[in-house]
């Protein structure tokens, strides 16, 4: 089905408000997603500062650097807030920004719904981050906020209803965000793009808003269930409030990973495509392989629960373990990509390239854990810590910071600098790795997460120490990422984008940098759309065209 | 000590088949470098290979049954070894392990003996928990509070402690030693010194001892 607007025909009165109402109360999805971007970095900042607090308690043992309290606020802040408020946002509204222009479509569907969930997002953030001025403090019962630790008895504190509350509301928000772009993209396509021409990005983002779609009403019920619980301890017998949570917060908890990880598995795939001068490899068996990892990622839920003998391992096990099919196929479609391509070195293209040997780090551990015998002992231990940080930090972050740079240009008209983004990217390879690599050991030896400190006697010191540098190597990155931005931003009369600066395949890139308020206008038509990778086409038509027949 | 040698086992093979997947996926990025610095230029034109990829499927499918089986069976295994069935003689001792914040009790029920400690940041008063050696001990566990979890790492075994919820397995100790347990689960404030040792001491000596 196409869209009934044109962009000829602009949809009632132009906006004429000036700022902040022309941003804050937007209608046009690419406001909305820098506004949510930008909010889901300065929260990235925020709760990477978190980290490197507890990575320096952590240095060396019997440390006081930060009480056990403050600690476990730290923890809990830092792993929520990046998990609720940070990567998943920033999934989305990658999302929300290119999804319409990558399909042809003027619009997001029902926009003000959309600036709803932004709106829905930023206040539930503040929620959550205002706990740390409460008398109690934050709150301190970790991501997962298992009950009864988080019941009132145990948890008295003013910061875990603030924390309830927040991430409530920024998940509501971030449910109402991904229906309005799946909406999109299903209804709102232009005129040719069929769902097989649809772009593998897109396609990504369609597999992760049906996860959100599916998954993330479980976790508004869990919340609702710590909140009712909390109120009247009565209300629950003792089977639904101890384990029934459990089983309704890893409804949400497995596929949020994946709502966390295919928007940049999406972005990877472009960023290889474009820098290896090709069509993505194996389009059809990439975007099956997606919807099939999204709707095994359903199931898996109770590999997070191997541990409280109230599950049925085996059968967790066998639907967590293939996974790795589905996951297998993306990879060999992303090598068939790129192997005997010329390859084009530019910073996204370094992100995409690291982002294949790092996150398969977290992959082929996932299988790991996902393995009881192996689980028993890894489970709640630093070996699941160092897992997930490798998917998430090395793998998503990475493919995060692909995306970063190579759409940045389009979203602004300012190309990034190279310099600081090659010291960024070669602080980040060694920060993370130098980070997160030594945990696996640290796990097997037997160091639990969520400790605050540990004895001398213990052993953990010296790997410890090494993480803890790799992580002061990782804030410096960072670091170098905020001058870049800074820099680029304040010197962006010299650094002005070009349409199509990267040579790129797909629709945004037809029109300008940044592109018109309703995507697409009479300077910047839609071309024709005859593949997922239009503009290759056109310029292979173009090339074939001027040679001597 | 069934835990730790399947562990060992099912981590060999595993690390094993991860190791070689990471070589091949590393050295398939590596030719893809050597090759985009050659000068003839890209000559591809399939942009998919529909019958590759379909039996690539089949094979990661075939491998992901293998895994399952392999590590299934292992578990198997494990799972016969540590629980006691109605058929089986009785355990050599039972013990109901308690976990509280932030600490640990352990009854012996059939010897009305109670031992717990002190859980602080120096371990002089930890409890122990005395086990006979060699012989099969039935662990009971639970918690009067929150949630916990029951974890000696160089055994490699691990089993959560519920309030209202009792989780049962079983462990044969092979030789007297000394191991130290831990807090698995994020319970609180004091949960990273909740710790306790486990003692296997020859059956004699843990007789004598249960009696007094």
């Amino acid at each position: 089905m196409t869209s009934r607007l044109t962009a000829t025909e602009p949809p009632g009165p132009q906006p004429t408000h000036e700022p902040p109402r022309s941003w804050l109360a937007s209608t046009d999805h690419k406001r909305i997603a820098i506004l949510t971007l930008g909010t889901a970095l300065v929260l990235l900042f925020a709760m990477g500062g978190l980290a490197l607090a507890m990575r320096t308690q952590l240095a060396q043992p019997d440390s006081d650097f930060v009480q056990n309290d403050t600690y476990n606020q730290l923890f809990t802040m830092h792993g929520s807030g990046m998990i609720y408020l940070v990567i998943t946002p920033m999934a989305l509204a990658l999302g929300l920004y290119l999804v319409p222009l990558q399909v042809g479509s003027p619009t997001v569907a029902a926009p003000r719904t959309t600036m709803l969930g932004y709106w829905l997002y930023v206040l539930g953030a503040i929620a959550v981050l205002s706990g740390f001025l409460t008398a109690g403090g934050a709150a301190k019962e970790g991501w997962t906020a298992y009950t009864p630790l988080s019941s009132a008895r145990f948890a008295p504190n003013v910061g875990t209803d603030l924390w309830i509350l927040g991430n409530f509301a920024s998940s509501l928000g971030m449910i109402l965000i991904a229906g309005t772009v799946l909406w999109t993209v299903l209804l709102k396509r232009a005129r040719g793009m069929t769902m097989l021409r649809v772009p593998v990005f897109s396609w990504a983002m369609v597999a992760t808003n049906l996860m959100v779609l599916a998954a993330f009403p479980s976790l508004l019920i869990a919340l609702g269930l710590l909140a009712v619980g909390r109120m009247s301890p009565d209300v629950f017998s003792s089977n639904v409030w101890n384990i029934g949570y459990q089983h309704l917060f890893w409804f949400y908890g497995h596929p949020v990973v994946y709502v966390m990880f295919f928007p940049f598995v999406g972005a990877v795939a472009e960023v290889l495509a474009t820098f290896a001068r090709r069509r993505f490899f194996g389009y059809k068996a990439t975007v099956l392989s997606l919807l099939a990892f999204a709707a095994l990622s359903m199931s898996v839920w109770g590999h997070h629960m191997f541990t409280t003998g109230q599950v049925a391992d085996d059968y967790y096990s066998l639907t967590s373990i293939a996974l790795l099919v589905p996951a297998g196929i993306e990879y060999f479609a992303m090598l068939g990509t790129i192997i005997g391509a010329r390859l084009r070195f530019s910073v996204p293209m370094l992100f995409a390239l690291a982002f294949i040997p790092q996150f398969l780090v977290g992959g082929l551990t996932g299988i790991m854990v996902a393995t009881p015998v192996l689980d028993y002992q890894m489970q709640d231990s630093y070996f699941v810590v160092a897992h997930f940080h490798y998917t998430l930090a090395a793998g998503s972050l990475f493919g995060f910071f692909a995306g970063f740079y190579f759409w940045f240009p389009k979203a602004t008209g300012i190309m990034l600098g190279k310099g600081l983004g090659h010291v960024h990217f070669w602080l980040m390879v060694v920060g993370i790795n130098a980070t997160f690599l030594p945990m696996f050991w640290l796990g097997m030896e037997g160091m639990p997460r969520r400790v605050a400190s540990y004895l001398p006697t213990d052993g953990f010191g010296t790997l410890n120490f090494i993480s803890t540098v790799g992580s002061w190597v990782l804030g410096v990155a960072m670091l170098a990422f905020a001058a870049n931005l800074v820099v680029s931003i304040v010197r962006r009369r010299t650094r002005r984008a070009a349409d199509n600066p990267w040579e790129a395949h797909t629709l945004e890139w037809a029109t300008s940098s940044p592109p018109p308020p309703l995507n697409f206008d009479a300077a910047h038509p839609l071309p024709p759309i005859t593949s997922f990778t239009p503009l290759l086409d056109l310029r292979r038509k173009h090339v074939k065209d001027r040679e001597p027949t | 000590m069934q835990f730790r040698q399947v562990f060992e086992d099912i981590f060999r093979f595993e690390i094993l088949l991860a190791a070689g997947v990471f070589a091949a996926i590393a050295a398939a990025l590596l030719l893809a470098l050597a090759l985009s610095r050659k000068k003839s230029g890209d000559r591809r034109r399939r942009d998919s290979h529909p019958l590759v990829e379909g039996g690539y499927a089949l094979v990661l499918a075939a491998v992901a049954g293998v895994i399952v089986y392999i590590t299934a069976s292992a578990h198997d295994e494990v799972r016969e070894a540590s629980t006691t069935n109605r058929t089986d003689p009785a355990p050599a001792a039972e013990v109901k392990v308690t976990a509280f914040q932030w600490c640990w009790q352990f009854d012996y029920a059939r010897n009305d003996k109670t031992v717990t400690g002190v859980c602080s940041e120096k371990d002089r008063k930890l409890p122990t928990l005395i086990v006979p050696a060699g012989q099969p001990v039935k662990f009971n566990l639970t918690s009067s509070d929150v949630i916990h979890s029951f974890w000696i790492p160089d055994l490699a075994v691990k089993m959560d402690a519920f309030p209202d919820h009792t989780n049962s397995v079983t462990l044969t100790f092979d030789h007297p030693g000394r191991w130290l347990g831990r807090c698995a689960e994020f319970c609180g404030p004091y949960h990273p010194s909740m710790h306790f040792y486990v003692r296997a001491v020859p059956p004699e000596q843990y007789e004598q001892w249960v009696q007094a």
